[in-house]
C-alpha cells in the first residue's frame, strides 16, 4: 500500500467522515475538536514562550532554569500529547487535502526542527545547568536555543493557522 | 439583533472593508497574530490561576508571578483588540450576527474587569497574597471563576467561524 492509498484508507475511516461532516448529525465534531486543539496549542506555546523568554534573559529572571522547566514542562508535554491526538483526527478527515498543503509540510519541516533545537540543548548546555542556572544573561548557547525555539512554534502556529484558511 | 445586522452592513459599505477585501493576505497574518496573542493571555491566565490554587510556585511568589504576567496579558490583549477588530471589519456579518460574538465580548469585559481588580490588589498589599494564610477569600473562587471564563472565551471565538452561517 504506498502512502496516497494510505491516506485515502484514513480518509475513508467512519471517525474521519464524522470529523469531515460527511456524517449526518456529526457536523459539529470538527469544530469541537478544532477547539480542543487551539486549547491545547496555547498550553504548548505559552508554556513554551515563558521558557524561552527565561533562557533568552529577558524574563522570570528570578526563577532558576531547571526549577522553571521542571515545572512548565509537564503542562507542554500533557498538552502537546492531547494537541498531536486532536491534530491527528483533523488530519485524517482530509488526509489527501492536507498532505498536499505546502503549510502542512512546513508546518512539520518547522517542529521538526523545534524538536531538534530542543534535543541540542538538553544534551548539550542543559547538562551543566546547575553552572548558569540563575546566571543572568544565560549563556550563548542556551540564548541561542531560547530564541530559535520562540521564531519556530511562532511560526509553526502562524503556519498552522494557514492551513485553516486555505486547505 | 436586527440593530447588529443593520451595523454590520454598515461596516461591510466602508472604504475600510472594501480594502481588506482587496488585500486578502492581512486577515490571516491578523487571525496568526490573534491566536499567538491568545496562547499568551490563556497560557498566563492557567499559570496565575493554577499558583493561586497551590500547583507550582517555580520559586516564586504569587506578587511575583502575577506582576509578570499581568502586564504580558495587557500587551497580548491590546493587539487582540487591534486584530480582532480589523477581522470584524473585514467580515462584519460573520462577527457581529452570533450570539456567540457578543457573550464572548461581555466574558472579556467581566474576565478583564476581575484581573485589573485582582492585579491592583496583589500591586497594593503584596505581602498578604503571597501568603495563603492571608489572601483574601476570593482568591480560589478568582483562580477557579477566570480560568472558566478564558476557556469559554477561546470556545465561543472559535466557534463564531461556524455558526455565523446559521444566522447570517
Amino acid at each position: 500500500m504506498n502512502l496516497h492509498a494510505f491516506l485515502k484508507a484514513l480518509e475513508a475511516t467512519p471517525l474521519a467522515a464524522a470529523v469531515r461532516g460527511a456524517t449526518p448529525g456529526w457536523d459539529w465534531l470538527f469544530p469541537i475538536v478544532e477547539t480542543v486543539h487551539v486549547i491545547a496549542l496555547a498550553l504548548v506555546f505559552s508554556s513554551i514562550v515563558m521558557l524561552d523568554l527565561r533562557l533568552v534573559g529577558i524574563a522570570s529572571r528570578e526563577s532558576g532554569v531547571s526549577r522553571l522547566s521542571r515545572e512548565l514542562l509537564p503542562v507542554t508535554w500533557t498538552a502537546f500529547v492531547v494537541a498531536a491526538i486532536s491534530g491527528t483526527i483533523l488530519f485524517i478527515s482530509k488526509a489527501t487535502g492536507y498532505y498536499a498543503d505546502i503549510r502542512f509540510k512546513m508546518k512539520f519541516v518547522l517542529m521538526f526542527l523545534a524538536g531538534v533545537n530542543m534535543l541540542v540543548f538538553h544534551k548539550g548546555i542543559f547538562q551543566r545547568v546547575a553552572d548558569w542556572d540563575i546566571s543572568i544573561p544565560p549563556p550563548a548557547t542556551a540564548r541561542f536555543a531560547g530564541a530559535a525555539s520562540l521564531l519556530l512554534w511562532t511560526g509553526i502556529v502562524f503556519l498552522g493557522r494557514y492551513i485553516g484558511f486555505y486547505a | 439583533m436586527e440593530l447588529f445586522r443593520h451595523f454590520a452592513e454598515w461596516i461591510g459599505s466602508t472604504a475600510l472593508n472594501e480594502w481588506l477585501g482587496e488585500n486578502a493576505w492581512i486577515i490571516p497574518i491578523s487571525q496568526s497574530i490573534h491566536i499567538v496573542c491568545l496562547a499568551v493571555v490563556f497560557g498566563s491566565a492557567t499559570v496565575i490561576s493554577l499558583q493561586l490554587l497551590g500547583i507550582g510556585r517555580a520559586g516564586r511568589s504569587t506578587s511575583q508571578t502575577a506582576n509578570t504576567l499581568v502586564p504580558w496579558m495587557y500587551r497580548a490583549l491590546f493587539l487582540l483588540l487591534v486584530t480582532g477588530t480589523l477581522q470584524t471589519i473585514a467580515e462584519p456579518v460573520r462577527q457581529l450576527v452570533t450570539p456567540e460574538f457578543i457573550w464572548k465580548l461581555v466574558l472579556i469585559i467581566g474576565v478583564l474587569a476581575m484581573t485589573i481588580i485582582f492585579s491592583r490588589s496583589v500591586r497594593r498589599s503584596p505581602a498578604a497574597w503571597d501568603s495563603p494564610a492571608t489572601r483574601p477569600g476570593a482568591a480560589k473562587s478568582f483562580a477557579v471563576i477566570s480560568l472558566l471564563m478564558w476557556t469559554t472565551i477561546v470556545v465561543l471565538g472559535r466557534l463564531i467561524g461556524y455558526t455565523w452561517a446559521f444566522y447570517a
